[in-house]
C-alpha cells in the first residue's frame, strides 16, 4: 500500500541533525514514490488506498461506543456496509475520551490499513494522530473536525456543524415570523461549549441571527449534551424571564430541545402553535421528529448517523479503490420542519 | 478517682459543646449567606423561581432519598445510580402499552431487584459497596446496551405523560418528593427497620453481636433505595419522552452531593430524609442563584463541590467532637 505525503512520518520530534537528515531523505523518497507535491495537495486529496479494492483490508474503528444511540446506529450501518465487501473491522469503539486514546494507540500497534476515528476529545487525540502519522498509518476522522494542529494529517468526513447552526436560526426566525412576531428574545442551551461541534454550530447560528437583529439571544448556557441538565437550566431560565420573556429557544440536540419543551410546559408556558414558544433542535433524533409532528418542536436539521455512516463507508471504498477522494468531505445537512418532516422521518428515527 | 474523672468529663463536654456550637455557627453563616445572596439576586424572590428550584431538586431529591437509606445503613454509596435509572427508565417506557400503573409497578420492581441484589451481597457477604456498585454499573449499562442494541427506547403508549402533570402549577415530581421524604422519614424514625438501620450503620459488629439481622436490614435498605431510584427513572424518562443508557446523566454524583450537603455522614449511623430534602433544595437554590447572576455551568459545578466539601468537613468535625 502506498502512502500519501500527508500521512508520512514527521520529523517534529527528532532533535539531532543526523535524524533530521534521515527523516528529510525518507520524506523525499516517499514523496517521490507517491508522486505527491506539497502541503496544499495533501489537503486536496487522500491518495494511497492502493487501488486494490476492499477485500482483505483491515480497518481499526475507534468510533463512538454503542452505548450512545447515535453511535450505535452509525456503527451498524458503517460496519455492515464495509464488512459486506470483505473489509475486516476491529471494533475499538468507546464513549470514554481516555479509553479512546488507549484504543487509538492499540490501533496503531495493530498496523491496520486504515484507522477510522471519532474525536471525543480533540486535544487528547493530537498526539495519537501524530503517532499514526509517524507509523505511516492513514487516519480517517468522521463527524467532528480534528485539532487544527493535525488538520492536514488526517482524512475527514465531517458533519456540517455551521450549517446545523444556520438551520436552527432559520427555524427560529421563520417560526417567530409565522406567529407575526417581528422581534423576540431567545435562549440557547448548547452542547459541550468547549467542543468544536458546539462552537461551530454557534458560529453558524450567530451569523444567521445577526441577519435578523430584532431577534435577540438573551441567554446562552452550556447544557453539555445532557438532557437532564438542559431541563434544569431551562426550568431556571424560564423562571427567570417568565413565559412572556422568552419567545424562542434553541436546544442544540433534539433531546435537549425536547427537555426545553417539557420544562416550558411544566412551567405553564405555551409551546408552539399560534403564540407559544418556538423551539428548535439542530440534529435529528426520533424524539425530535415526534415533537415536530406533535407541533411542539418547530424544526431541526439532519446530522443523522445513518447518512454520515454511509458517506464515511463510501469514502473508504473510494480510498481503497485508489480513487483519491478529497482530503475533507462535508456531509450535506438538511433543515427539517413540519413542512418536510415526512421526507426525513425514516432517516431521523434511528437514534 | 470518680472525683477526678468528673472534672475531666465536664471539660470534655465543654469542648464538645464548643465544637458543636462552632460547626452550628458555620452552618448558620452559610445558610444566611445563601439567603442574602438570594435576596440580593434579581428575580430570585418570586413564586416562579421557587417553583423552579423545587422542580430542579425533585428528581435528584427522590434519588437521594434512596441513597440516604444506603448511607445511613453504613454502606457508603452506590455508584450505579445513573445506570440503574437509565435501565429502569427504558423498562418503564417500553412497558407503557400495559398502562401507566402496571408500567410504574414493573419499574419499581425492577429497580428494587437490581439494587436489592447488590444490597444482599453487601449485607450478607460483606462486599465493598463502592467496588461492587462500580462493577454493577458496568454490568447494567452493558445489559441495557445489549438488549436495546444501543437504540433509544421510545414509549409504547402515552400514559407516561401523566407524570409530567402540574397540579396547582407545580410538577407532580415535587409532590412526590415531599410525600416520599415524609414517608422515608417516618420509616426511619418510627419503624423497627429504621431503628435497626441506624444501629447497623453506627456499628455493624455491635449490631450483629446484639442479634440484629444485619444482612437482612442492609438488603431491605437497598431494596427501598432501588424502588426510589425507579421512581426517579420513571419521572426522568417521562420528562425526556425517550430513554437510553445516558438517561441517568450525572444523577449518581448529584444524589451523593444532595445527601452529603444535607449533613448525612458517609460513615453511616446518622442522617435523615428531611436533611437530604434540604440538601437537594440547597444545591438547587445555589445553582439557581449562580445562574441568575450569570455564572457559567463550570462555576455552578465548582460551587456544588465546595458546598459538599464544606459540609463533609463540618460533619467530620462534629463526629470527632462527639467521640472526644
Amino acid at each position: 500500500m502506498s502512502t500519501s505525503r500527508s500521512l508520512l512520518p514527521t520529523t517534529r520530534r527528532r532533535s539531532t541533525p543526523l535524524r533530521l537528515g534521515a527523516a528529510v531523505l525518507g520524506l523525499a523518497l516517499a514523496a517521490a514514490a507517491c508522486g505527491g507535491s506539497g502541503d496544499d495537495d495533501d489537503k486536496a486529496s487522500a491518495s494511497g488506498g492502493g487501488g486494490g479494492g476492499l477485500d482483505g483490508k483491515t480497518v481499526d474503528f475507534v468510533g463512538y461506543g454503542a452505548d450512545n444511540p447515535w453511535g450505535a446506529h452509525f456503527n451498524k450501518v458503517f460496519t455492515d456496509k464495509l464488512e459486506g465487501q470483505g473489509v475486516e473491522i476491529r471494533d475499538l469503539t468507546t464513549m470514554d475520551p481516555g479509553t479512546a486514546v488507549t484504543n487509538f494507540n492499540q490501533a496503531i500497534s495493530n498496523k491496520p490499513d486504515l484507522i477510522v476515528a471519532a474525536l471525543l476529545d480533540t486535544s487528547s487525540m493530537v498526539v495519537p494522530i501524530e503517532k499514526a502519522k509517524q507509523a505511516g498509518i492513514p487516519v480517517l476522522v468522521f463527524d467532528g473536525r480534528p485539532d487544527p494542529s493535525v488538520d492536514g494529517d488526517v482524512m475527514q468526513v465531517l458533519s456540517d456543524s455551521e450549517a446545523l447552526g444556520v438551520a436552527a436560526a432559520q427555524n427560529l426566525v421563520e417560526g417567530l415570523q409565522a406567529q407575526g412576531k417581528d422581534s423576540g428574545d431567545i435562549i440557547v442551551i448548547t452542547g459541550t461549549k468547549s467542543g468544536f461541534a458546539a462552537q461551530d454550530r454557534m458560529k453558524g447560528f450567530d451569523a444567521e441571527m445577526a441577519k435578523n437583529p430584532s431577534y435577540e439571544v438573551i441567554e446562552t448556557e452550556d447544557g453539555n449534551w445532557d438532557p437532564a441538565l438542559t431541563g434544569k437550566i431551562a426550568t431556571q431560565l424560564i423562571a427567570k424571564h417568565g413565559c412572556d420573556g422568552i419567545q424562542g429557544a434553541y436546544g442544540m440536540a433534539d433531546y435537549q430541545a425536547v427537555a426545553i419543551i417539557a420544562s416550558a410546559e411544566q412551567a405553564g408556558c405555551q409551546v408552539g402553535g399560534a403564540d407559544g414558544m418556538v423551539v428548535t433542535g439542530s440534529n435529528c433524533f426520533k424524539a425530535g421528529i415526534e415533537a415536530i409532528k406533535a407541533g411542539t418542536l418547530y424544526g431541526t436539521a439532519t446530522e443523522d448517523p445513518g447518512t454520515i455512516a454511509e458517506q464515511t463507508a463510501d469514502y473508504i471504498e473510494r480510498y481503497f479503490n485508489g480513487e483519491e477522494p478529497p482530503a475533507t468531505e462535508v456531509v450535506k445537512e438538511e433543515r427539517v420542519t413540519a413542512a418536510n418532516v415526512a421526507d426525513f422521518e425514516a432517516q431521523c428515527s434511528n437514534a | 478517682m470518680t472525683a477526678l474523672a468528673a472534672p475531666a468529663r465536664e471539660a470534655a463536654a465543654a469542648r464538645r459543646t464548643r465544637a458543636e456550637l462552632a460547626t452550628d455557627g458555620v452552618v448558620v453563616v452559610v445558610v444566611v449567606a445563601v439567603l442574602l445572596a438570594g435576596l440580593s439576586t434579581d428575580r430570585f424572590v418570586s413564586v416562579a423561581n421557587a417553583k423552579a428550584i423545587l422542580t430542579s431538586a425533585s428528581l435528584v431529591g427522590v434519588c437521594a432519598l434512596g441513597l440516604t437509606l444506603i448511607m445511613i445503613g453504613g454502606s457508603a454509596v452506590s455508584l450505579a445510580i445513573s445506570q440503574t435509572v437509565a435501565a429502569v427508565g427504558m423498562v418503564f417506557l417500553s412497558a407503557q402499552s400495559l398502562g401507566l400503573v402496571p408500567a410504574l409497578l414493573l419499574a419499581v420492581v425492577v429497580g428494587a431487584l437490581v439494587t436489592g441484589v447488590q444490597g444482599a451481597v453487601v449485607g450478607h457477604a460483606g462486599a465493598n459497596p463502592v467496588v461492587l456498585t462500580i462493577a454493577a454499573s458496568f454490568a447494567i449499562a452493558g445489559v441495557a446496551t445489549g438488549v436495546t442494541d444501543g437504540v433509544s427506547v421510545s414509549p409504547s403508549g402515552t400514559g407516561y405523560d401523566h407524570l409530567n402533570a402540574t397540579p396547582a402549577g407545580l410538577p407532580l415530581s415535587v409532590y412526590v418528593l415531599v410525600a416520599l421524604t415524609l414517608g422515608v422519614e417516618w420509616t426511619l424514625r418510627r419503624t423497627g427497620f429504621g431503628r435497626s438501620l441506624y444501629l447497623v450503620g453506627e456499628n455493624r459488629r455491635a449490631a450483629r453481636a446484639a442479634g440484629l439481622a444485619v444482612g437482612r436490614t442492609t438488603t431491605l435498605a437497598w431494596l427501598g433505595a432501588g424502588a426510589l431510584f425507579a421512581v426517579t427513572a420513571a419521572f426522568t424518562a417521562a420528562f425526556n419522552t425517550s430513554a437510553n443508557v445516558n438517561l441517568g446523566g450525572t444523577l449518581t454524583f448529584d444524589a451523593i452531593a444532595a445527601v452529603l450537603a444535607g449533613g448525612t455522614p458517609i460513615t453511616g449511623g446518622r442522617g435523615s430524609a428531611v436533611r437530604t430534602f434540604l440538601g437537594a433544595v440547597l444545591i438547587a437554590a445555589v445553582s439557581d442563584i449562580l445562574l441568575l447572576r450569570g455564572y457559567s455551568t463550570g462555576v455552578q459545578v465548582l460551587v456544588k463541590g465546595l458546598i459538599v466539601l464544606g459540609v463533609v468537613v463540618l460533619v467530620h468535625l462534629r463526629t470527632r467532637s462527639r467521640q472526644a
